[in-house]
Formats: structure tokens, C-alpha cells, sequence
């Protein structure tokens, strides 16, 4: 495995250590850190949860294919991580079921580290999901996956650009060759320690009058919520009339949602 | 066995006629029981005070006979309602005219307020086709009481239009003024934009939907005579008879406000010619608009024809790296500029 | 937490979306846009003259162009039934030999031997052991060649292309293009193309794919169909002609399936189903080269064995179901015939009996149980001999003894259109039927999809019953 390991600007991965990781499929009992794995459909994701957790989950080369949510573990370096496979959505801005839970799973799930899939041919799109999920939680890596198609479309990305702009670590992989995937498991595993510290990108180029009114309810919510980190978020989708952000306000949903 | 086939077939035959004329939309007997039960005399009072709304800029005297021949309800009802209404400081009379009253015309706005709302709401959260939503509407709009409008109106952001472009009165009663005119009186080589688009009679209605006229855009008046009213809107060409065209209402726009040259509809979009996005059309609404949006059809973003369908729909458009089919009726609803050749 | 500062915070929010109208979603999704392409635009370096993979592109040219699109589409179609047909003949005899032929008299005898009770014996191994083996040997092979070879197209990217022209008949009547793949899905499985509705994300096209699934007719009823027709059509028209005849009625009913799911999707979308929302889109995912044995095992795991696991689930019940009517009398009547009777007489009316109506009833868990229950049935209420007793399914390799025992139990040319024509048009079977409650979550849509089918087919069979009694 360690073979193929590609180039990768991540400077911390060369400590992967081969012999602390096991695989373990569904038994996702007494685990240590949570992640859950988002992305835009069709962009390897499950094949990433596959590279994971050594399970087999079907991936069909179809946007959408994951409807359920699908579980899985491993154990690094004695920690044991539970994965959660989300569905593939292109947003969470939306109100559709899958994207509803997605969304749900990532804000109140509290996932340790929330991995975000990408297609590398396909950054730009991916971003939107992106920069959505860094809204909500800080502490993200970014699978720069499918690298080895984006070779072949002769697209070139610095990832260490990429990693300080959106401000989370960056780690390519090509998940159907088992290209990648230890950097992957180091750098969570870095992330769930607090060896990195994120600086997740905010949504800029807002129109200001927009911005004003984001700004005036955010600061409204941080009052009545000092431990949220998510205000922002939280501003935007009450401003889209998101009922269930409503509702969850009222219950209490967010109280406990500590960052 | 003994029996005769043909009697079976007769007898099935009956039976289903019958079901038919039982359950048969709107006309069966099953709607006419329906009907009955509903709030008849809510229903008369909220009608005359709508009408009475929409007509009190007119001048028109409405009188009895006008109420009669505009409601379907039969007149000794109408009389009744009338009488109810005065009874109960809605309404008054002035010489044969009725006339509202303060708060008469305050109950009337939350009746329009109910109407549009509702319209809104089925535009933006359920599939039903734009025929549909007045129907419907009007039926809704006696059923909602206020705390329900109410929370409609918040479940829905508090829009100030409905999907027509009319505006929506508040739960205060305040209603956002509309200027316009009718399309019909848009002078040639005069530029408007379509702030209105009436939904009553349906018959004219249908004609302008058939056409693909889109709210919001904005139009050149190329030719206004008594017999047609030709026009140019987002790169398209349109040709409506006067008394279609007087169901539309348009605001006119000054020669410093237009900035909208060269706009066209993604559909009208060749293979091999590229095109920026200007915005989605406000035609495109609900779950069709968000998705359009997630998926990247925004403003600035470059767009050309990836593939041609063996049938000629739905056409797969190149858009932020990812081939994306769009159906016809999807891809008229997305305003593009073409790009120049060469560039 | 205090409750008035949060009403606080979203009577606000409710004051500044009012302030700020309601365009903020469109602008909220361009600034995020806008921050993407800026970032991009720093790290994503890239060599437009080759961004598109040419050979994607030299494919997609190819399977969507008007001369050829439809061509490959419908040979592939044929070459995936054709393998399916073919292919599982051989496992599936091999099958049946060893559940039907070795095993099941091997415990039969031990039962015996152990000295359980002739009931127990009959109830346990001829009832619930019978239908699950019969359902695993007629099932399983032509699901694990129907499903590897889909999941492969699947794989690859093709899929969505296909979806892609065939949208525009879709459209027509108000149905979503992908459905062109859950209603080939259905070929192999109606519960599986069910399941396979997941990838239309419109709630309304999602909703119509799965009511108008069950009218593409599955592979645990193409045997019966091919029976049928080679028993009763093949025999009117002279040898010669006669597996044409047959071949053309089996793809006839096939066909007049896809009707019927044209038919009812532009009915539903029109009625039922019309104030569900409706979008469109649909992304053509770059051609990707599955891989191959990978593909294979986890469309084993993923679909067959699942699907397999239901209708085992769904089987064991019926098969002690169909045993114990067979074997319980109530006076000097077994259940079954006295049900028989009572039914024979509408089913005379559609032009069937009551054994089928009866078969169909009791062989609700799986189509590929009808035609042993039918022929155990007639076998019981006829008297003749044949079979291995009350209650016990088989099935015979002669054609003719099969053709004679229906005979017997009354079967005419217009018994066998009508079964052909019930066979298409009746309830889904009840692993689709609870895969269909599990996919929509709804009590009503779970009816909807079960009864509008067999009104369909009481109606289309009444018809022609009266129609061929009127002209023959």
C-alpha cells in the first residue's frame, strides 16, 4: 500500500503508520471519534468509504446513490474511528430528503471530522458543497479524489493553495487505486487530536446589504448561544425561512451542540 | 355456466357510466355534494366583497344586478348575503351602488391576502400546473383563517408578489402599489418590463402561458396596431392579438434603466457557441429554481451545448466542468448573453 | 436557553427577510459561487484545449446520435435479457435437481426416520421447504446473471445516457427518463427496479416509476409466459410456425406491459399525482471503466442476495400457507376447494377459474410459484394423478402431461391468453409490495401501486372473456 502512495503536500503524512491500522467494517461499537463523509454525488465517495473501512458498499456510477445513510469503523493507532457515509448532495441549501440528512448529520451528529470528497476534475463545483460545510464546522479535510482523472484531463491543482484558502487540510487521493487513502487516515487522525488547527473559509462576496442582515442576526444568535461556532450558518438559514432550523432553535437542538 | 356475456358487458358498461357521472371532476354528483357542504354564505359574503374590491376603482356603479350576473349563486342568496353584509357594517349603500366600508375593505384585502398567498404557495412548494393555482386559490381563500394565513405567509418568507406579479397585501392590511399599463398601450420602439400577468379568464390566460411569456422580462414593442401587438422579450419573438395582449401589464422603462441588451434564452443557444449566464428567469420557481442554483446555473458562469439529444430534448449543457440535461421548457427559463465569435 | 430571546431571534430574522426580499437564495448560491471560482481560479491550473476527454466525448457521440443511439440501446437490452434467459437454465435445472429432486426427499425420509408426525413431515418439508427451494432455484440464477451484467452498464456511465434519449417519450407522459432504466430494472425484478427509483430525484417521477414498475413484466414471470404461449398459442397455428407464435406472444404481453406503464404514468401524473413536485435534471457522469469482479460481488451482495433474502422471507410463510389449505378440510372440503368453488364462478367471469385466482392468492410471495401451485390445485380438485399429493408443489419436464393436466382442470385458449394477460396484470408481488412501503414511507402509495394493477387486470381480462365468448 504504502507503494503507491502518491505525492502529496500534506507534510505531516509521511508518519502514516501501516501496521496501526485495521479495518472494521460494521462494527461501529465503543468508538473513540466520529466522521462523517460528504460530498457531491458521483465523486468516488463510497469508494472512499470502501477504502476506509474495508467494506464493500455498492458504487454505481450514477449521482445519488447512497439514499440511507451507510456505517463503518476502523481502528488507527489504537483510536477507533466510526464513519458515516452521507448521501451525496450537491448543496444543503436545498430541502430535499437527502440533503436534509446530510445536513442533520453534520450539525448535530457533531462529527469529530467531517471528510469532504471532492472530484478533482470538477473542483469548482465541488466547492459549493465546500464552502457550505465550512460555514457549519470548522474541522474538515478536503479528499482531493478521482486525481488520477484529473491527470488525464491535464488539470493541474497546487494543493497547498488550495489548502490555505479554504483553510483545512488537503489530501489527493485516487480511492479506486488505494492511492492516498493512508495520508487521508493520518491527517484525520491528526485532525481529531487537535494536531491541526483549522482556519475554515467564510463565504465572501455576499451583497452588503445581505451581508449587514447576516451579520445583525448572527451577532443576535451568538448572544443568546456564546458556544456556538455555526452562527453564521444559522443566520443564513433563517433568513432562507429554513422551518426545521426553526424548529430546532426553539427545541433547544443547538444548546448542546458545542464546538 | 348460464349466462350471456353480452348482459355482462352491458352491465359493466352501466356501472361505469355511472361511476363516471358520480365521481366525474367538478360536474359529478359526488362534487356537487361536496360543494353543498361547504360555508356557503362565508363563501357569498367573501366573493361580494372581493368583487366590490377589485371594481371600486372603476366608477362603476355596482349594483344588485351587477352582483347577480358577476356571482354564481342564485339571487335570493345574493339578496340575503347583501342584506347580512350591510347588517354587519361591511358594506353600504349609495344611490343603487354598493359600496365598502372601512372595514369591509379591510376583510377584502385579507381575503386577496389569503388568495395570493395561497397562490404562492402552490408555485413554490407543489407541482401543479399554473392553470391550475387560481382555482384553487379560490377555494382556499375561504377556508384559511388568520393565524393560518399568517403562518403561511412565514412559511413562504413574507413575499411581497404573488407568481403573477400582483402584490400581496400584509397581515396590517398595507398592499405595495403597482404602476403599470397595459401592454396593449406600450407604444412601438417603447421598452417595458412585465410586472403582471392576469389570470382570469382562463381562456386568455392559457393563450398567454401557450406562449411562453415570462414575468419579469423585459420587451421592445416593435409593432402596435388594432390587429396585432408584436414585441421582442429575452431574444425571442412574440405576436399577441390586442385584447391578449391587455391582460398583461407592463411598466415602462427608460431609455438610462435598460441595460438588458442582448439577452436570450438558454433554448435558443447553437452547438459550438458558447454563452455566460445572466440569471434565472423568475418563471423558474420552488425545487426547480434551488436545484437550477446547486448545480451551478449562475450568474457569470459559462455554458455551451455539450450534446444533442437523437430526439432533440432534453439537451445536455456544459456547465461548470459537468454535463447537465435540461429539459426545453427548463432551459427557456435561464437567460444567457451569447458570446461573441472568436472570443 | 430562554424562550423569548429566541422568539427574539426569529421574529427577527422574520423582519430582515421581509427588508431583503426574496432573492436571497439566488444570491446567496452566486456568492458562493463567485468565492469557488476565485478559488479555483488561484490553484487549479488547466490545459483547455484537452478538458474534455476526447474519447468521453468520441462515446457520448456515438450512443446519443439518431442513427445509432437507439440501436445499441435496444441490443444491449436484448443481449442482457437474452443472456439472463439463457444463461440460468443451466444453473436453474441444476438447481432444482439438487433442492427439488435430492434434498427434498433426503428430508422427507429423515423426517420419517426421526419419526416426526405425517403432518409436520408434510407441513415443514413440503410446505415451507418446497417454496423456498423452488423460489431459490428459480430465482436466484437469472438474478445473478440479470444483475452483475446492469450493475456493469451502470458502472461504466452508460446508463445515464440511455435515460438521457429516451427522456423525451418520458416526458410525454409525464414521467421521468431515467424510468426507462427502473422499468428494465423491473424486467429483471420488479422489487429491485423499485428500489432502483432512488436514482429519480424528483418526488413526483420517483413516485410514478414506482406505482408503474410491477407493468414490467419480471423474470419470476417470463417462465410462465413462455409456458403458456407454447402450450396453448404455439398449438393453434400450424408446427411450423408455431415457437414464431409464441415468441411473438411472449414479447407481445412484454410489450403491452410498456403500454400499460406509459398509459398509467401520464393517468397518475395527470391526477393522482399532480400537485407533487416536479423538477428535471440529469447529470452525464464521465465513462468510467468498472471494475470488473469487484462489480460483480457487490451487486451480488448488494442487490440479489437482498432481494433473494425478501422473497425467501415472503416464501417460507406461503409455502406453509399453500400446504395446510391443501391438507385442513372444513366438513368433507379442503380449504383450498372449497375456496376454489367459491371462486370459480367470478373467475369464470374473467375468463380464468378459481384455481388460478386461488394460486394467485396464495402464491403472493413469488410469481415463480404460480404455475406449481396452479398445477398442484388442479391435480387435487381434478382427481387425476400426478404430483406427489395434496399441497406438495411440482412441476413436470413433459410438456404435453403439463398441457394435458390443465386440460383436465378445464383450460381452453382463452384460459391461457387470459393467465398470460393476469400474469402481466395483477398486485405485485409482496416483497415489491413491502419494498414499495419501504421506499415511499406511505400506507396509500403502497395501495395505490397494489390495487391498480390487478383492477387492471379484472378489467382487461372481464373484457375479453365476454368479447371472445360474444365472437367464438
Amino acid at each position: 500500500m504504502m507503494e503507491n502512495k502518491t505525492k502529496t503536500a500534506c507534510e505531516t503524512c509521511t508518519h502514516f503508520n501501516a501496521d496501526g491500522l485495521k479495518k472494521l467494517g460494521v462494527k461501529t461499537e465503543d468508538f473513540d471519534f466520529i466522521l462523517a463523509l460528504a460530498g457531491n454525488p458521483n465523486t468516488g465517495k463510497s469508494t472512499v468509504f470502501n477504502a476506509l473501512t474495508g467494506l464493500r458498499q455498492h458504487t454505481g456510477n450514477w449521482p445519488g446513490k447512497t439514499v440511507t445513510r451507510a456505517e463503518g469503523a476502523y481502528v488507527y493507532n489504537n483510536q477507533k474511528y466510526k464513519l458515516v457515509d452521507l448521501p451525496g448532495t450537491y448543496s444543503l441549501l436545498s430541502t430535499s430528503e437527502d440533503e436534509e440528512v446530510a445536513r442533520d448529520f453534520i450539525l448535530f451528529g457533531k462529527p469529530t471530522v467531517t471528510i469532504i470528497v471532492v472530484d478533482a476534475s470538477r473542483l469548482e463545483r465541488n466547492l459549493n458543497l465546500v464552502l457550505q460545510i465550512l460555514e457549519i464546522t470548522g474541522k474538515a479535510v478536503l479528499c482531493l479524489n478521482l486525481m488520477d482523472e484529473a491527470d488525464r484531463n491535464n488539470i493541474k491543482i497546487d494543493t497547498r493553495i488550495l489548502a490555505k484558502d479554504l483553510g483545512i487540510p488537503v489530501v489527493p487521493t485516487s480511492a479506486r487505486f488505494q492511492k492516498g487513502i493512508p495520508e487521508l487516515i493520518q491527517t484525520i487522525s491528526e485532525l481529531a487530536n487537535g494536531k491541526i488547527q483549522c482556519k475554515p473559509h467564510r463565504i465572501k462576496n455576499i451583497p452588503k446589504n445581505i451581508e449587514k442582515s447576516v451579520n445583525e442576526l448572527s451577532e443576535t444568535i451568538e448572544k443568546e448561544f456564546p458556544n456556538i461556532s455555526n452562527s453564521r450558518w444559522i443566520a443564513f438559514r433563517l433568513l432562507e425561512g429554513d422551518t426545521q432550523i426553526i424548529e430546532a432553535l426553539k427545541s433547544g437542538k443547538f444548546v448542546s451542540n458545542e464546538y | 355456466m348460464n349466462y350471456n356475456p353480452i348482459t355482462a358487458l352491458v352491465l359493466f358498461f352501466g356501472i361505469s357510466l355511472l361511476l363516471f357521472f358520480v365521481f366525474r371532476p367538478k360536474k359529478g354528483v359526488f362534487f356537487f355534494f361536496k360543494n353543498l357542504y361547504r360555508q356557503k354564505d362565508k363563501t357569498i359574503i367573501e366573493d361580494i366583497l372581493k368583487f366590490l374590491y377589485h371594481n371600486q376603482e372603476s366608477n362603476n356603479s355596482i349594483t344588485t344586478n351587477a352582483l347577480t350576473n358577476a356571482l354564481h349563486f342564485s339571487n335570493t342568496l345574493i339578496i340575503e348575503s347583501l342584506n347580512k353584509m350591510i347588517d354587519r357594517d361591511l358594506i353600504f349603500l349609495e344611490k343603487d351602488s354598493y359600496k365598502l366600508t372601512p372595514k369591509g375593505s379591510e376583510y377584502a384585502l385579507q381575503i386577496i391576502r389569503a388568495h395570493r398567498l395561497w397562490e404562492k404557495y402552490l408555485s413554490e412548494k407543489t407541482g401543479l400546473k399554473k392553470t391550475e393555482w387560481h382555482e384553487r386559490a379560490e377555494q382556499k381563500e375561504h377556508e384559511l383563517n388568520t393565524s393560518e394565513i399568517n403562518k403561511l405567509s412565514s412559511l413562504l418568507g413574507n413575499p411581497i408578489y404573488d407568481p403573477h406579479g400582483d402584490p400581496i397585501p400584509t397581515s396590517k392590511g398595507k398592499i405595495a402599489l403597482k404602476k403599470g399599463i397595459p401592454l396593449s398601450s406600450l407604444k412601438e420602439n417603447t421598452m417595458g418590463r412585465i410586472i403582471h400577468i392576469e389570470d382570469e379568464p382562463k381562456i386568455i390566460y392559457k393563450q398567454i402561458l401557450a406562449e411562453n411569456i415570462h414575468l419579469y422580462s423585459t420587451i421592445k414593442v416593435i409593432e402596435n396596431n388594432t390587429t396585432r401587438i408584436v414585441f421582442h422579450a429575452e431574444g425571442e419573438q412574440f405576436i399577441l392579438a390586442p385584447i391578449v395582449a391587455g391582460n398583461i401589464t407592463v411598466s415602462v422603462l427608460h431609455k438610462e434603466e435598460i441595460h438588458e441588451e442582448n439577452i436570450a434564452r438558454l433554448s435558443s443557444l447553437q452547438l459550438h457557441k458558447k454563452a455566460i449566464i445572466v440569471g434565472l428567469s423568475k418563471e423558474c420557481r420552488g425545487e426547480n429554481r434551488r436545484r437550477l442554483l446547486d448545480l451551478g446555473f449562475v450568474k457569470g458562469a459559462k455554458i455551451e451545448i455539450d450534446l444533442l439529444n437523437p430526439l432533440g430534448d432534453p439537451k445536455a449543457y456544459l456547465i461548470k466542468g459537468t454535463a447537465i440535461a435540461l429539459r426545453k421548457d427548463q432551459a427557456a427559463k435561464i437567460l444567457i448573453k451569447k458570446c461573441d465569435d472568436g472570443k | 436557553m430562554n424562550t423569548k430571546n429566541i422568539e427574539n431571534i426569529i421574529a427577527l430574522a422574520e423582519d430582515l427577510r421581509w427588508q431583503i426580499g426574496d432573492d436571497f437564495h439566488d444570491n446567496l448560491a452566486e456568492s458562493i459561487y463567485t468565492d469557488a471560482a476565485k478559488i479555483v481560479e488561484d490553484s487549479v491550473t488547466k490545459d483547455n484545449q484537452k478538458s474534455k476527454f476526447r474519447l468521453d466525448a468520441k462515446i457520448d457521440k456515438i450512443v446519443t446520435s439518431r442513427i445509432w443511439g437507439f440501436p445499441i440501446m435496444l441490443l444491449i437490452l436484448s443481449v442482457v435479457l437474452w443472456l439472463t434467459i439463457v444463461g440460468a437454465n443451466y444453473p436453474s435445472s441444476m438447481l432444482s435437481a439438487l433442492l427439488l429432486d435430492t434434498v427434498h426427499p433426503f428430508l422427507k425420509n429423515l423426517g420419517t426416520n426421526i419419526g416426526f408426525p405425517w403432518w409436520l413431515n408434510g407441513f415443514l418439508f413440503d410446505g415451507v421447504y418446497l417454496a423456498v427451494a423452488w423460489v431459490i432455484a428459480v430465482m436466484l440464477p437469472p438474478m445473478a446473471i440479470f444483475f452483475p451484467l446492469f450493475t456493469l452498464l451502470e458502472d461504466f456511465g452508460y446508463l445515464p445516457r440511455v435515460a438521457f434519449n429516451m427522456d423525451s417519450l418520458f416526458k410525454k407522459s409525464g414521467a421521468h427518463g431515467k424510468q426507462a432504466l427502473t422499468m428494465s430494472m423491473g424486467f429483471g425484478c420488479n422489487a429491485a427496479g423499485v428500489v432502483a427509483t432512488r436514482i429519480i430525484d424528483s418526488p413526483r417521477e420517483r413516485l410514478i416509476a414506482i406505482i408503474t414498475n410491477n407493468f414490467s413484466l419480471c423474470n419470476g414471470r417470463w417462465p410462465t409466459q413462455i409456458l403458456l404461449a407454447t402450450l396453448f398459442i404455439g398449438a393453434v397455428v400450424p408446427q411450423s410456425l408455431s415457437s414464431f407464435a409464441s415468441l411473438t406472444a411472449v414479447i407481445g404481453i412484454a410489450v403491452l406491459g410498456i403500454f400499460f406503464m406509459f398509459f398509467f404514468s401520464w393517468g397518475l401524473s395527470k391526477t393522482l399525482l399532480k400537485g407533487e413536485i416536479s423538477t428535471f435534471n440529469l447529470e452525464l457522469p464521465p465513462y468510467r471503466p468498472p471494475v470488473f469482479w469487484k462489480t460483480i460481488y457487490t451487486s451480488l451482495i448488494d442487490r440479489t442476495l437482498i432481494v433473494l433474502w425478501r422473497a425467501i422471507v415472503f416464501a417460507a410463510p406461503a409455502g406453509a400457507v399453500i400446504w395446510l389449505i391443501s391438507n385442513i378440510s372444513i366438513g368433507n372440503e379442503s380449504i383450498a376447494a372449497w375456496s376454489i368453488h367459491a371462486l370459480d364462478g367470478f373467475g369464470f367471469l374473467l375468463g380464468l377459474n378459481g384455481v388460478i385466482l386461488v394460486a394467485y392468492i396464495v402464491a403472493i410471495p413469488a410469481n415463480e410459484i404460480v404455475i406449481p401451485t396452479i398445477l398442484m390445485l388442479t391435480v387435487m380438485v381434478t382427481g387425476i394423478h400426478a404430483g406427489a399429493g395434496d399441497g406438495v408443489l411440482f412441476e413436470l419436464n413433459s410438456v404435453t402431461a403439463t398441457a394435458d393436466i390443465l386440460k383436465a382442470g378445464g383450460w381452453t385458449l382463452l384460459t391461457a391468453v387470459n393467465v398470460m394477460l393476469f400474469s402481466l396484470l395483477h398486485n405485485p408481488c409482496s416483497t415489491t409490495i413491502y419494498t414499495i412501503y419501504k421506499e415511499t414511507n406511505s400506507l396509500k402509495w403502497t395501495l395505490v401501486a397494489t390495487i391498480l394493477p390487478i383492477i387492471t387486470g379484472f378489467i382487461v381480462t372481464f373484457l375479453i372473456a365476454q368479447i371472445w365468448r360474444i365472437l367464438v
